[in-house]
């Protein structure tokens, strides 16, 4: 019970919702916004963190530079898998992006020489003859960042606190710059082709390169959320990308209501705190159970919750019902 | 040659158990309009249920079988009427349907788990004799799979083409309200194809339980996506579509082994072969290999 009430761990907890803000901010893009349900978000998020890793551990490249190539590789997976399937129709695509998703993870999983393979980033082949890992630059400067913010915050102002700050600073500005793009004219022919392809269609729109470039950006979303997702974590394995990952950015968006940027923080903190208050269930009934029980019983409620939501309000706790009912 | 022969023979006992795995998904899409994400855990439950009650019990397989389909049933009719009758009502949408399988695959995995623990399972069969043909090692075990695999293909396309409830059932998926005009009761076509996805599952969880030697909870999961790709290579809510992609993908996979294909792909890497077969096929053909429409474009 103790640690319930420390708040070094919910200072963790804010900061891993701030990677789910921006990873879901993708999400919202495209499904909120265009009507894609992306199921392959995740992916994204492994290729970003995986291009980044090897190339600094392998390649010795300056980090800044590896971040973003590996953004990019994460752009260049949405080119990939919109170009494929983005033709198809909505059932379609959303199994073929988990396909797509999971083919990235089997293929980490394998490549041993490549990525490591099962073990993660810590076996990625490095010149050297050991792995250094990848966060040496970043740890440096979360630690000058630590020290200037001592002063102010005092002993708060440890690793997951500057995080923390770091996330939600680049999940703000992100959803700042989201929103402003889908009031623009590009988000109102994207919103247009949600309800129905013809009309913009008829206008001279092309409502495929319309589609193509909110998954594009999307993925440029999910690729920034896999670099802060390795930093936060500080390896990385092809566990960390399993499909469960981008349906819990799916209950974000949910939760928060799918129509409305300002919805994701709300359904990530909520989502966030949910997932990791369940570990502290340590009253009856949770008691009856082992510890091992009550750590799947975690997940169970996850799905539980998403059930009753989908049951009770398919809209989102804070999402208008008339705007949007989900698909329809 | 006995290269080609032991690989073809993997090929089909694999495809067999994909394209039964397939019939129950496509179906219960073609009919609900739900992408049954919990498919692969049914068969989970199923070959533990089945692994219960056949080793800790010693009850005969086949018993323990029958009663292991029984109790997928009845789960699916119960995620049916607790869950999916109300969402129809309620007039949910793609997504919510969507949301909604994924949340019962991930509830009914962990409480298998919870259950039946984290220890790999096995059948109390002989997993050593195996037969020697044309220079392959065919393994006993696998061998009944496949003859059982393939009587319940057949014995599945003759329930579609030949029986009453068979017809309504591609009737209702092909055109709803045609079919409900024409005098079919829709409600008895949602319970046959509870049932019948239950019995396909459940058959092949078991064959599939017999078939790797050892399981744990999350081998329907790990399954589901060739069962997907197998899906929508036969045009998603077809079921003979569905029989046909399932043996295809599961050829290609074990067929890919051979060295004539770049030396051979690593046999883990049988999964993204699967894939790869359904991008080539879904660029080419968006409509799926049987598909006669194009899909909304």
């Amino acid at each position: 019970m103790a640690s319930f009430l420390q708040p070094s761990f919910w200072i963790f907890v804010l900061a891993v919702a701030g990677i789910y803000v921006i990873f879901a901010l993708g999400l919202q893009l495209q499904y909120g916004v265009g009507g894609i349900m992306n199921f392959g978000q995740v992916g994204m998020m492994a290729l970003s963190a995986y291009t980044m890793a090897i190339l600094v551990i392998t390649h010795g490249w300056n980090l800044y530079f590896a971040c973003f190539m590996g953004v990019v590789v994460a752009a260049f997976g949405g080119v990939f898998l919109g170009l494929m399937t983005l033709r198809l129709s909505g059932d379609y695509f959303a199994i073929v992006s988990i396909a797509f998703s999971e083919i990235i993870r089997y293929v980490v999983n394998n490549s041993d020489g490549l990525t490591g393979g099962a073990q993660g980033s810590l076996a990625i082949p490095s010149p050297k003859g050991y792995s250094a890992g990848y966060t040496v630059t970043f740890d440096k400067l979360i630690r000058r960042m630590s020290a200037d913010l001592q002063p102010i915050f005092g002993s708060w102002a440890n690793r997951n606190f500057c995080m923390m700050l770091i996330t939600w600073a680049s999940a703000i500005i992100l959803m700042v710059l989201v929103a402003r793009l889908e009031k623009s004219s590009w988000g109102r022919v994207l919103r247009a082709s949600r309800e129905d392809d013809n009309v913009p269609s008829s206008l001279g729109k092309n409502v495929f390169k319309f589609r193509l470039q909110s998954l594009i950006l999307g993925s440029i979303l999910g690729g920034i959320a896999g670099i802060y997702w390795a930093m936060q974590y500080s390896i990385v394995t092809p566990d960390d990308f399993q499909t469960t990952i981008t349906f819990f950015a799916w209950m974000v968006i949910i939760l928060g209501g799918a129509t409305a940027v300002r919805g994701v923080p709300v359904g990530a903190i909520v989502f966030s705190f949910l997932y990791a208050g369940t570990r502290f269930f340590n009253f009856p009934p949770f008691t009856w159970f082992s510890s091992v029980d009550r750590a799947y019983m975690r997940v169970i409620i996850i799905g539980v919750v998403l059930i009753i939501l989908m049951l009770k309000r398919p809209q989102g706790v804070f999402g208008k019902r008339e705007e949007m009912n989900l698909g329809q | 040659m006995s290269e080609f022969v032991q690989f073809l023979f993997n090929g089909l006992v694999t495809g067999s158990i994909l394209a039964i795995a397939a019939v129950g998904i496509s179906l219960v899409y073609g009919v609900l309009k739900i992408v049954n994400f919990a498919g692969g855990d049914f068969m989970t439950y199923a070959a533990f249920i089945a692994v219960f009650l056949s080793v800790s019990h010693h009850w005969p397989l086949a018993i323990a079988g029958a009663v292991a389909i029984g109790a997928t049933i009845i789960l699916g009719l119960g995620f049916e009427w607790v869950l999916l009758k109300r969402l129809r009502k309620s007039k949910a949408g793609t997504l919510a349907l969507f949301l909604t399988a994924f949340g019962f695959s991930l509830a009914l995995r962990q409480i298998i788990l919870m259950i039946f623990g984290s220890q790999a399972r096995q059948f109390n069969i002989d997993q050593v004799k195996t037969y020697g043909f044309l220079g392959a090692l065919i393994p006993r075990d696998q061998l009944i799979v496949l003859i059982c695999a393939s009587l319940t293909i057949v014995a599945l396309g003759l329930l579609m083409s030949k029986t009453n409830i068979g017809k309504d059932m591609r009737a209702y998926s092909d055109n709803p309200s045609l079919a409900s005009v024409s005098g079919i009761n829709v409600n008895r076509i949602v319970i046959a194809v509870w049932v019948i996805n239950g019995v396909v599952s459940a058959l092949a969880g078991i064959f599939q339980g017999v078939v790797q030697g050892s399981f744990t909870s999350n081998m329907g999961w790990s399954l589901l996506l060739p069962i997907f790709a197998a899906v929508v290579l036969g045009t998603i809510g077809d079921v003979y579509g569905a029989l046909l992609g399932g043996m295809t993908l599961g050829l290609v996979m074990e067929l890919s082994q051979l060295p004539i294909f770049f030396g051979g792909v690593p046999s883990s890497y049988k999964p993204v072969i699967a894939f790869a077969a359904l991008a080539i096929v879904l660029v080419m053909r968006p409509e799926g290999l049987l598909g006669v429409k194009a899909r909304h474009i």
